[in-house]
């Protein structure tokens, strides 16, 4: 099948690539673009560990997602979440409170947390419920990565009421 | 035993893991991330039928497609066996499981090697094939090998004292029946394995791991080389629970097509491969018999437990030792008889669930004797106080004796905070609460003559370290709390210190993290090593105060003579004055352990958890209201990591009791994926309430023993016990799925 030239801005960064209908959004990501901070999981949305963030900061699983319907629009991974050289407060606070243990759903754990909290700061336990609904690991059992988005929020308005 | 009350700086305090900023910001790397030239992408074709004599198989239609580098059939893999048994690809032309590997290619891309692995034509003529292993053990059953009689591959007998004897002085005598199913390990990171075997007689690997050594060896056997030629790189690890303990066929198949197309090669399993592919537990039947007084004392166990064992015999020989020696390591008896006997079916060749056997034991055992406190009109929180072993209590093989044993402190801290005395009983219908007890061994002998880790530490000159292990890091933070020991022992701060490991070319010897014998065997390795360095830093040290070596300080980056505190050096000053000077002393310490005794392990932690549950009548469903978890750890070197190691294992008890179960018929897996193949998600987990309880074992480094599996061990049964205690009905085949709920209501 014929290539089709495709723009996707990636971190802020734009770029022009040429993809076949059949790629994902995450093999280009990772194999045309060399962001391979966005792990590879089960390629079929049950996971949770492709997850990137779409154009409203919406969580969107990379791995069954066209490339070419990502045509001209942004998208945000893993690379694109530190803040300059300092680790954004959702990072800062999986790795204060023990949510992180073998990292590979790390990455998609921060996608799904960050698309919650960039737009609600002051989450149900309900809200943090279904943000995370996507994911699995085995590792946490959730229990701290909950823990670690509460005091990420807490620390997102306190930064909101500062700012 | 007298405890030596130790003033810690840095252990016991809560240590973000050392590489936990690459793994939040994804630069952490995993074995599909490595990208080497020239790199080929594999595809293996796998038999659809459970058992099947191959006919023929033509690969010419595949071999002519373009991008197609090699092509391995059964011949090619000839001579190479993993585990006991198991050729690598069938080469007597009989596959013998669903999945089992025939042919395997290598390509320039994925898709072009799924592509050309869907034009390989095999003919094959079924077969009668064995899903039970209670048919197999029939008289008249087909036989799937030569040898094994009655198609039981593997028997362990054990008995100890004379069980018939003390079962005839017991007032009151249960028996009961279970069954645990097969279930998959569900590691984030699916299989994979690249290797590059393109330069003769050096082969080497990325493949996540939990013993490199183990894998090392494997591979040097079965390519005849030397083990030092076959270089494995353990990156990150995306999770272990037991699974990643022995090689697997994927990593022979990828080496022998690198060999082969003379490239380097990934092979990963892709969307339902992996449930097809892992090599997790099997289903298991237990049939116990147990006595006691009618003062409630216990006397006797017996235990007969058939094992699906699968096609070909793997770990889950392993399992029967463990599982025979678990019946003394909790109760103190006066005779035990267990029998373990591995059936082979025409399923895929079982390891270990998570667990290791042992977890899903009790799950049989704690239930077991839930039911025996009960016919003795006592609740199973003072049956275990009563029953339960205590510091000194040596097990009945004679190999372990407890140096410090915390499982009456737990049970009765745990039924503290839950509330069991006013919850016991007197919860309404449908509400329930259990308790689970359980033991775990911190490393043991077996897989070697020794057990060993080794550990090196290089002190530089501004201070700092770094430290060199062999030890795998699969999530459990062991790099991290190895850096916390040798920092306490240095006076410096773990996050001075760099560990390097994950490269069998320059790591230290360590049979890996497994046995639950990292923070006790590679701990007191790395304290070794710590204290070697250390010893070398106070020559100067000490001349410069004027002190005995043996006097000197090292706290807080300073180093002191203990009576004289007020005449301080800098650690890093210490550090830089014994290279930087005319001696030239570099700081290069070493440290090995080895348990001196010869079997068994030096030190068993313990707990206990109480699950509360409400059961939903009408669909079944089981909602774990709360845990409330204990274990002692001997000393937490890191006591949020031993919050989080409780709290994933209490995630995949609840999710191995509740759902977890790999359904299979006529040797297929029927729910090959996580959509299917249920588990928990952030909404159903409960609150847990975490209880580190610390005897201080005298052998551990600073008393620490083991968080790596103890906790899981303890799950299953009280979440089990506590549906029993809401429904009034026992379900005794895991998992605890709705309709078995609803049928336990039922009936």
């Amino acid at each position: 099948m014929a290539k089709q030239i495709i723009t996707l801005t990636v971190n802020g960064d734009e770029h022009e690539l040429a993809v076949a209908p059949y790629q994902t959004l995450l093999e280009v990501l990772r194999d045309e673009l060399d962001l391979i901070g966005t792990k590879r999981g089960c390629t079929a949305g049950s996971c949770g560990v492709c997850t990137v963030n779409g154009e409203q900061g919406e969580a969107v699983l990379s791995c069954c997602t066209l490339a070419v319907d990502w045509n001209g629009r942004s998208v945000t991974t893993v690379e694109g979440v530190q803040e300059g050289t300092e680790l954004h407060p959702i990072q800062k606070k999986f790795l204060e409170h023990g949510a992180v243990q073998c990292g590979f759903c790390t990455p998609g754990l921060v996608m799904s947390a960050k698309a919650l909290l960039d737009v609600n700061t002051s989450p149900t336990e309900r809200d943090i419920n279904e943000a995370m609904a996507g994911a699995i690991c085995r590792c946490t059992g959730h229990i701290k990565v909950k823990i670690a988005i509460r005091e990420a929020a807490k620390a997102l308005r306190e930064r909101e009421g500062a700012g | 035993m007298a405890r030596v009350k130790e003033d810690l700086a840095v252990v016991g305090k809560n240590w973000a893991r050392l590489d936990g900023a690459d793994k939040v910001t994804g630069r952490s790397l995993f074995a599909d991330d490595v990208r080497l030239p020239g790199m080929l992408y594999a595809k293996v074709v796998r038999s659809p039928h459970a058992h099947a004599r191959i006919l023929d198989i033509d690969i010419s239609k595949a071999a002519a497609v373009p991008g197609v580098k090699a092509i391995i059939t059964p011949e090619d893999g000839k001579d190479i066996w993993i585990g006991m048994n198991q050729p690598l690809l069938p080469p007597d032309g009989i596959v013998k499981y669903v999945g089992h590997e025939v042919v395997a290619i290598a390509a320039t891309s994925e898709r072009i090697a799924a592509r050309a692995a869907e034009l390989v034509e095999i003919e094959y003529e079924t077969l009668p094939s064995l899903s039970d292993p209670r048919d197999a053990i029939k008289e008249g059953a087909i036989q799937l090998h030569e040898k094994g009689e009655g198609n039981v591959g593997w028997e362990v007998n054990l008995d100890h004292g004379d069980p018939d004897k003390v079962f005839a002085e017991c007032d009151v005598i249960r028996e009961d029946e279970f069954i645990t199913n097969a279930s998959h390990n569900c590691y984030a990171e699916y299989h994979v394995c690249v290797c590059d075997f393109s330069q003769a007689g050096k082969l080497v690997v990325y493949t996540p791991t939990q013993t490199a050594i183990l894998f090392q060896k494997a591979l040097a056997a079965a390519f005849e080389m030397e083990d030092s030629d076959v270089r494995m790189l353990t990156l990150n690890t995306g999770g272990g629970f037991t699974g990643r303990t022995s090689v697997r066929p994927h990593h022979f198949i990828a080496a022998l097509l690198s060999r082969k197309a003379g490239r380097p090669v990934r092979l990963r399993s892709a969307g339902d491969e992996e449930f097809i592919m892992c090599r997790a537990g099997g289903k298991v039947y237990y049939k116990l018999r147990s006595g006691a007084t009618k003062d409630g004392k216990l006397k006797v166990i017996e235990a007969d437990l058939l094992f699906d064992n699968g096609a070909y015999i793997e770990s889950q020989m392993i399992v029967t030792t463990l599982t025979s020696k678990y019946l003394h390591v909790l109760y103190p008896l006066e005779a035990s008889r267990y029998r373990g006997r591995l059936a082979y079916t025409n399923h895929l060749p079982y390891y270990f669930h998570h667990g290791g056997g042992l977890a899903q034991m009790q799950f049989a055992l704690g239930q077991h004797m839930d039911a025996l406190a009960h016919d003795l009109g006592m609740d199973s929180v003072e049956f275990s106080l009563l029953n339960g072993v205590e510091e000194g209590y040596t097990t009945a093989d004679g190999t372990t004796t407890y140096y410090s044993c915390g499982l009456k402190e737990c049970i009765e801290k745990t039924a503290e905070l839950a509330g069991w005395k006013d919850k016991y009983g007197k919860l309404p219908k449908y509400k329930g609460i259990g308790i689970g007890i359980g033991a775990m061994a911190s490393g043991a002998k077996g897989v070697f003559k020794h057990d060993t880790s080794a550990a090196m530490i290089q002190v530089n000159p501004d201070g700092k370290a770094s430290l060199f292990i062999g030890l795998p890091d699969m999530g459990q933070s062991s790099h991290t709390t190895m850096a916390i020991i040798a920092a306490e022992v240095l006076g410096i701060a773990p996050t001075d210190i760099k560990v390097v490991s994950g490269d069998t070319d320059t790591d230290p010897f360590d049979v890996g993290a497994f046995t639950q014998r990292g923070t006790f065997t590679t701990g007191n390795a790395t304290k070794n090593a710590a204290l070697d360095a250390r010893g070398q830093l106070a020559v100067w040290a000490a001349g410069q105060l004027e002190c005995d070596e043996d006097d000197l300080v090292w706290r807080n980056h300073e180093v002191y003579a203990k009576d004289n505190p007020d005449e301080k050096l800098r650690f890093r000053d210490v550090a830089d004055q014994t290279l930087n000077c005319m001696e030239g002393r570099f700081v290069m310490g070493r440290g090995f352990y080895n348990s001196p005794i010869k079997a068994g392990s030096m030190a068993f932690s313990f707990g206990a958890q109480i699950a509360e549950v409400t059961v939903d009548p009408s669909t079944g469903v089981v909602t774990v209201d709360k845990m409330t978890a204990s274990h002692d750890v001997g000393r937490a070197i890191n006591p949020r990591i031993v919050e989080g190691q409780m709290d994933g294992q209490i995630f995949s008890g609840m999710s191995q009791v509740l759902y977890e179960e790999t359904i299979m018929e006529d040797g297929q897996v029927m729910n090959p994926s996580r959509l299917d193949y249920k588990m928990p998600r952030a909404y159903e987990m409960p609150e847990v309430d975490h209880i580190i309880v610390e005897t201080i074992d005298p052998n551990g480094p600073f008393g620490a023993k083991e968080v790596g599996e103890g906790p899981i061990v303890c799950t299953m049964q009280a979440i089990a016990n506590a549906v029993t205690n809401a429904i009034g009905a026992r379900i005794t085949e895991m998992p605890l799925s709705p309709w078995r709920v609803v049928k336990a209501i039922k009936d």
